[in-house]
């Protein structure tokens, strides 16, 4: 009975693991400095240059950190120390015209540089802060979130 | 003369007047790097504000409307030195054209593959887009397939060259997303192609 059991579980470790590989990434890390973390889910993650991006996750930088990320249509956002960026929903599907990008910057310093939504459907994207919602017209545009 | 019992008191006061409205966010219009400037409009239930030129501010005080400031460039530059200096390089983008009907790459684009391979190694890309489209000859049931054929053939040229088949996404457009607008049955050589984004 142990055995099955234990079998039973690493299945299903098994299968979460291929979920998560199977799963659209939403963009990846280009750029790394100092202490940097996604929170995904329940875990922390440690990013490497490289390292993909899934929907829901969110991105803190430490004292010293700072990070770069570009998205699948190639939305660019960095992030100066002691910043946190939530990933809120994100679709790139030219083919079916759907598009969203939603993300929240907590706190922090950021630059946000418009993709390929921000030209093809510009009112797809909503950036929230604590003090507003910002609609963007294709553009570029930096933020500081004190609280 | 102040007793350090009211010093600490006002001190406090000042700390808990501070505290309670520090909150707040500052947004700056900057050009993007085609020298192009947009637009962007900050909103809550207590107002609204539109930034349309280089270098409009505005400042959003907790629980208050938007209004617009005036930030001196050095200020830019210095309060947002990190996150500017973290900014990614732009993604790279290649168009590879394709003979009439074909998986075979134009001799002109072939020699652009080597390049591909070389931007996605310098960058250690784990996320390259390769988009097959075909002109609108042919039907395009057809014309979607082929798209695909045409992404699948830069995809294992990529992956012959050393990248990780991982790292590679590939859509197919068919004879949607057109380079150059036609009529359909119009055969013209710049829609037979494949973009290749590394980012």
């Amino acid at each position: 009975m142990k055995h099955v059991c234990a079998v039973m579980c690493l299945l299903c470790v098994f299968r979460l693991e291929v979920a998560r590989a199977n799963e659209l990434h939403i963009g990846s890390v280009k750029t790394l400095e100092g202490k940097v973390l996604i929170l995904r889910q329940e875990t922390k993650v440690n990013p490497v240059i490289g390292s993909r991006l899934f929907v829901k996750d969110t991105i803190k930088t430490g004292r010293n950190g700072s990070a770069g990320i570009i998205l699948q249509d190639d939305t660019v956002f960095s992030l100066g120390p002691n910043s946190e960026l939530a990933m809120n929903e994100f679709r790139f599907d030219p083919l079916k015209k759907d598009f969203s990008l939603v993300s929240r910057m907590i706190r922090g310093t950021f630059v946000f540089i418009s993709g390929a939504i921000g030209k093809l459907s510009p009112e797809s994207i909503v950036i929230e802060t604590p003090d507003g919602t910002v609609a963007v017209r294709g553009t570029k545009f930096v933020a500081q979130i004190r609280n | 003369m102040y007793k350090p019992r009211n010093f600490t008191i006002l001190l406090l006061f000042i700390f808990s007047l501070v505290g309670c409205c520090s909150g707040k966010t500052v947004i700056v219009l900057l050009p993007d790097r085609d020298h192009q400037v947009g637009q962007i409009e900050i909103r809550n239930k207590y107002g609204v504000s539109t930034l349309s030129l280089a270098g409009d501010a505005v400042s959003v005080k907790r629980g208050d409307a938007p209004t617009p400031i005036l930030v001196p460039d050095e200020k830019v530059k210095q309060i947002f030195a990190d996150a500017l200096s973290s900014e990614p390089i732009t993604p790279e983008k290649y168009i590879l054209y394709f003979l009439w009907d074909s998986i075979e790459l134009s001799p002109a684009s072939s020699l652009f593959v080597d390049e591909i391979i070389a931007e996605a190694r310098k960058r250690a890309s784990t996320d390259i887009s390769v988009n097959g489209h075909t002109d609108r000859c042919g039907s395009n049931k057809f014309n979607i397939g082929l798209s695909h054929r045409r992404a699948e053939k830069v995809k294992d040229l990529l992956i012959a060259g050393g990248i990780a088949s991982e790292a590679i996404s590939v859509t197919s457009h068919g004879e949607g997303n057109l380079l150059i607008k036609t009529e359909d049955n119009a055969p013209e050589p710049r829609n037979r192609r494949v973009e290749v984004i590394v980012r």
